[in-house]
């Protein structure tokens, strides 16, 4: 075109009429090739790219996108039961649904956020402030949801299904609420099952646990969580990018495999039974107030005491472990946690069979007995008098009646359980010369005192078994010598005799004791426990997965004759006219040993600025008495003497565990 | 009437009334036919593409909705064909400040989307003035570069040029349409170029372009003088690092690029395209319409759009090196340069190689504005092109 326009130029002059030819300048064509050049280079680089991203990594942006739209879900699954030991539910589950928050799918500008969390809080229920709270304590991480609500009501759920689009982040999910058909039923024993806390989950995390996990917090829930709790399963969701599922249900991936039953060595009836008997001898102390007046609580516990399974284990006052369950009310929940509304509930949560320790008063004489027995300072048959006081160092100890006044043996001493009988043995204890320690307290640790017992569920506590070094530590000492209270009196070994002082058994040790003396001197270790088995209908075969074996019970070494003569004065006190108990158990069809005990303790009650100085009850004993098959011990704290509140208490579980009634035509005394 | 034909060919030289006078059908016939058939071929695909990325919106496919502004831009195209581009030379100064002053009245009463006034509501449809505004702003340039076409080497010419351009730039960039003003500054150094600024010039040009980008991007931002908003700034500067921030500033791209890898060769199709199809590529049908078209066509449906792209570009700088007079020449090449430009940015900026501008994919994005405009401006080269030097079939 160009050659053409010059061309033109030379043939013709310019014609007015025509317009001026434009030509295509060299220069125009220049800069029409660099435009050229450059629309080359850049469809080049677009194609480059386009084939990098699109050949060459597809595969991985293939993956992104497909990790963008599925969600990964958990699938709860069902908690295992737990049974007692003849397989009725103690703790079952239900299914239910619960909602939550995934934080990442939340709009992202705090006010939409608020406003969302409002309209979630009035349907829910849960206040906005514990929510926002949840969600603070959750931090980033976004796989991971935020639970608001257990166990919604079936409006609710039809409202949050209907209304999904309102609620971006909200997710209903399948879930399992622990049940529990007997309500209170062996609640400290039990446990609750609750949120992960960050400590655990920081222990737990490597063993799989996640934070959204709820886990056993106590008890048997909290020893046997592996077991109990089964396998989530996973399950995937497509969700739009606003987190919507796209599709009604999620694709199961994995299904959850449902956790393993645990049967325990506890009996419901006894279970009951001993709970009812704890409210019995409560309502008994009560009848007679001058006693008894202040009783507000207690534990019994039952052992079989050839291989320490723990039949039944009682602390009173208890509550229902459903409180823990959904959503928790706190209002429900202020006597377990609140310190000063626990302390006028008198502490609910608290198992007293294991974790509060009191003094044994004259349960503790058969530990005495053995260990004199055993350090020869006594034989059989040596005759003490049982006056009504025993003077030493220029102070008197009484003994709990002035009645009496006569030399007695030791059955006659464990039967009418006189103190003046013990105080002498207390006192030759305490003269024995240094190099021979302190036996009686040597002995009593033997027996399991001054330590925990090993129970399956945590939380024990081992007591105060008190000796001169301990008196010396816990007054501030070293150094004691110069020091009043630091100083080991001859008092103390005196009154520890008789199970009083400075010592503190907690009821498991007593009735652990009780075993020793029942099945000739073994030691045993109280379980709870007994199988973990494959959760079925109950008429289905057991299949048991794993059976945890007795520990085998652990000879002390204590001398046959020894402990067949406290035998004898424990079956004495029961039965003889002088006996202790033999007023509520003397006509009982089984023949029942055992042991009232009254220990004195300041205590604070209600009402009173001073302390003032109550009993506690004890009774602790074992039947059949040649062929023994339950150790019972009951304490009911503030109870009055051991054979007016607890005896009568321990006599009901007898009567569940054999099956007999005895009738009491007397009131018992100690 | 042929033998004068024969004889003006021969000469080169063109009596004016007679083509002005020349049949519409003898017209129709100096049409570059592959320029309109690669407009068919853009137009079709990118309504067949449009349908398949709105199909699972939440209004259903914007297909016939496309297709009725298509029909409507094919209407303008044919009007365009129409007019003598000469007729836009003279008329260039009502033109230039008719566009302003539409513009200010977008500011004034423009209905505010987003946070931005882009549109105008006329009733039946709204329409977004900064995209008629493109093909108007070079139709105006160019015809002040051809009236001081003699005085083109002096510094002064460019300089005027640049003034008068920077009040539609100006007003495009406070609606803020960031991305138009960014097509109309490419514009303006297209038809600079065109127009014949000395080498030198451009190059000084180039430089104080420079030092204004990266003042307005890093230093002032810097010394505490924001002329951009932060959101913007990011934007413009996020993609060269996708990864940081994944659910802020990067997330549009990173998803995009997600988007175009995962496509693969053959694409995910309509159903499979979850990062359209759910909702994780935002603005899927207008400024991320790449990115989805690859994720639902793959590599071999992109390819195809990018061809008659590179096609439309070819005929279109074809028709600059013939047009009849400078200011066709200049309009066409701004045209020509602008509409790869877009296409450049567009599809480069979703698969992560260019900032994020909210600049559409012609033919492609859903919009009425920015189709019509596209037509109009095919139109004006077609236009051109009849009207080219050069041989005439009788």
């Amino acid at each position: 075109m160009a050659e053409t326009a010059r061309r033109s130029g030379r043939f013709l002059p310019g014609d007015p009429r025509v317009a001026e030819p434009y030509r295509l300048t060299p220069q125009l064509a220049l800069r029409v090739a660099v435009l050229g050049f450059l629309a080359l280079a850049l469809f080049a680089v677009l194609f480059l790219r386009l084939w990098a991203l699109q050949i060459l990594s597809g595969q991985r942006y293939l993956a992104q996108a497909n990790d963008n739209r599925v969600r990964t879900l958990r699938l709860e699954a069902p908690r295992g039961p737990i049974l007692d030991a003849d397989g009725r539910v103690l703790v079952r589950n239900v299914p239910g649904t619960r909602v939550e928050l995934w934080p990442s799918d939340l709009p992202k500008t705090w006010p939409a956020q608020r406003a969302e969390l409002r309209k979630l809080a009035y349907v829910t229920g849960v206040p906005v402030k514990e929510i926002v709270a949840d969600l603070a304590k959750h931090g980033d991480d976004p796989v991971t949801p935020v639970v608001v609500q257990r166990g919604i009501k079936r409006q609710q759920i039809y409202y949050l299904l209907e209304h999904q689009d309102a609620f971006p982040g909200v997710r209903l999910a399948e879930s399992f609420l622990r049940q529990y058909p007997y309500q209170s039923l062996a609640a400290q024993v039990l446990g609750y099952v609750g949120q992960i806390s960050p400590e655990d989950y920081k222990r737990l995390k490597k063993k799989g646990y996640e934070a959204s996990d709820s886990i056993g917090q106590s008890g048997i829930e909290r020893t046997y969580d592996a077991y109990l709790r089964g396998k989530d399963g996973k399950a995937q969701l497509t969700v739009d990018s606003r987190g919507r599922p796209k599709t009604t249900a999620a694709t199961t991936q994995v299904p959850w495999t449902p956790g393993d039953a645990l049967r325990l060595t506890i009996n419901i009836k006894l279970q009951r039974a001993a709970e009812r008997a704890l409210t019995y001898g409560i309502n008994l102390a009560h009848s007679n107030p001058l006693e008894g007046g202040y009783a507000d609580g207690g534990a019994i516990v039952a052992l079989d005491p050839n291989d320490g399974a723990v039949l039944a284990m009682a602390s009173n006052p208890t509550y229902k472990p459903s409180v823990w369950v959904g959503r928790k009310d706190p209002q429900k929940l202020a006597p377990l946690l609140n310190p000063r509304v626990a302390e006028k509930d008198n502490h609910p949560a608290l198992n007293r069979a294991t974790q509060v320790g009191y003094p044994p008063g004259s349960t503790f004489k058969p530990v005495t007995a053995l260990a004199a027995m055993q350090e020869h300072l006594l034989t059989p048959f040596t005759q003490l008098l049982c006056s009504p006081t025993y003077t030493a160092y220029g102070q008197p100890f009484n003994n709990w009646t002035p009645d009496i006044d006569q030399w007695i043996d030791l059955r006659a001493a464990l039967a009418m359980s006189c103190d003046t009988f013990f105080y002498q043995l207390g006192d030759d204890f305490y003269r024995l010369p240094p190099n021979r320690g302190h036996p009686l307290q040597a002995w009593a640790n033997r027996f399991g005192f001054g330590e925990t017992t090993g129970l399956d569920i945590g939380g024990e506590i081992a007591g105060v078994m008190p000796t001169p070094e301990w008196r010396c530590k816990t007054f501030g000492g070293p150094p004691c010598k110069g020091y009043v209270d630091r100083i080991w009196k001859p008092g103390y070994s005196i009154q520890l005799a008789i199970g009083q002082g400075d010592l503190l058994v907690t009821p498991l040790q007593m009735a652990r004791f009780y075993a020793l003396v029942a099945n000739g001197g073994k030691l045993v270790t109280p379980h709870l426990a007994a199988d973990v088995e494959q959760p079925g209908a109950p008429h289905q075969p057991r299949r048991v997965l794993r059976r945890f074996g007795a520990q085998p019970p652990l000879s002390v070494g204590v001398d046959p004759t020894a402990l067949r003569y406290v035998q004898l004065g424990l079956e004495e006190a029961t039965h003889s006219p002088i006996g202790t108990s033999s007023g509520v158990f003397g006509n009982f069809p089984v023949d029942i040993a055992g042991k009232t005990g009254s220990a004195e303790k300041f205590v604070h009650v209600h009402g009173l600025t001073n302390p003032i100085k109550l009993n506690q009850s004890w009774w602790c004993g074992y039947g059949p008495f040649d062929a023994p098959k339950i150790v019972v011990c009951a304490v009911i704290e503030n109870g009055g003497h051991g054979g007016s509140a607890a005896a009568p208490a321990a006599l009901q579980v007898f009567e569940q565990y054999f099956g007999k009634q005895a009738n009491v035509v007397q009131k018992a005394s100690d | 009437m042929s033998i004068e034909a024969v004889d003006t060919r021969a000469r080169g030289l063109r009596p004016r009334r007679v083509v002005e006078h020349a049949g519409a059908v003898a017209s129709l016939r100096r049409l570059d036919w592959l320029l309109l058939a690669a407009l068919v071929g853009v137009v079709a695909y990118g309504l067949w593409a449009i349908d398949g990325i709105t199909m699972r919106d939440a209004g259903g496919s914007s297909l016939s909705r496309q297709a009725l502004y298509a029909v409507a831009g094919a209407l303008l195209f044919l009007g365009a064909l129409a007019v003598d581009p000469d007729t836009y030379r003279r008329l260039w100064r009502p033109i230039y400040f008719g566009t302003l002053g539409i513009m200010l009245l977008v500011l004034v009463a423009g209905a505010a989307t987003r946070g931005s006034k882009r549109w105008i509501d006329v009733g039946v449809f709204t329409f977004q003035p900064s995209e008629f505004g493109k093909v108007l702003f070079v139709l105006a340039l160019a015809g002040l570069l051809a009236e001081r076409r003699t005085s083109i080497g002096s510094l002064a010419t460019p300089l005027k040029t640049i003034a008068f351009a920077l009040f539609p730039i100006l007003l495009v960039f406070v609606q803020p349409d960031f991305g138009s003003a960014l097509v109309y500054m490419a514009a303006l150094a297209a038809v600079l170029f065109v127009a014949g600024v000395r080498w030198s010039h451009l190059a000084a040009l180039t430089v104080v372009a420079v030092v204004v980008a990266l003042a307005v991007l890093w230093f002032l931002p810097a010394a505490g003088v924001n002329v951009l908003k932060p959101y913007q700034t990011q934007r413009l500067t996020g993609f060269t690092h996708p990864d940081n921030d994944p659910r802020g500033a990067t997330y549009n791209v990173r998803q995009s690029i997600i988007a175009v890898g995962a496509g693969g060769l053959r694409g995910r199709g309509v159903t499979g395209a979850t990062q359209t199809g759910l909702d994780y590529l935002p603005e899927h049908s207008t400024d991320f319409a790449f990115a989805s078209l690859a994720e639902e066509r793959g590599f071999t449906g992109a390819s195809i759009l990018l061809l008659l792209y590179l096609l439309i570009a070819w005929r279109a700088l074809k028709i600059v090196a013939g047009a009849r007079d400078l200011y066709s020449a200049i309009v066409a090449g701004g045209i020509a340069f602008m509409f790869m430009f877009q296409v450049f940015v567009n599809s480069a900026m979703a698969m992560g190689a260019a900032p994020i501008t909210g600049i559409p994919l012609p033919f492609v994005s859903v919009g009425g504005s920015s189709l019509i405009t596209n037509f109009l401006a095919i139109g004006i080269l077609q236009a051109i092109h009849m009207r080219r030097v050069g041989r005439r079939r009788a």
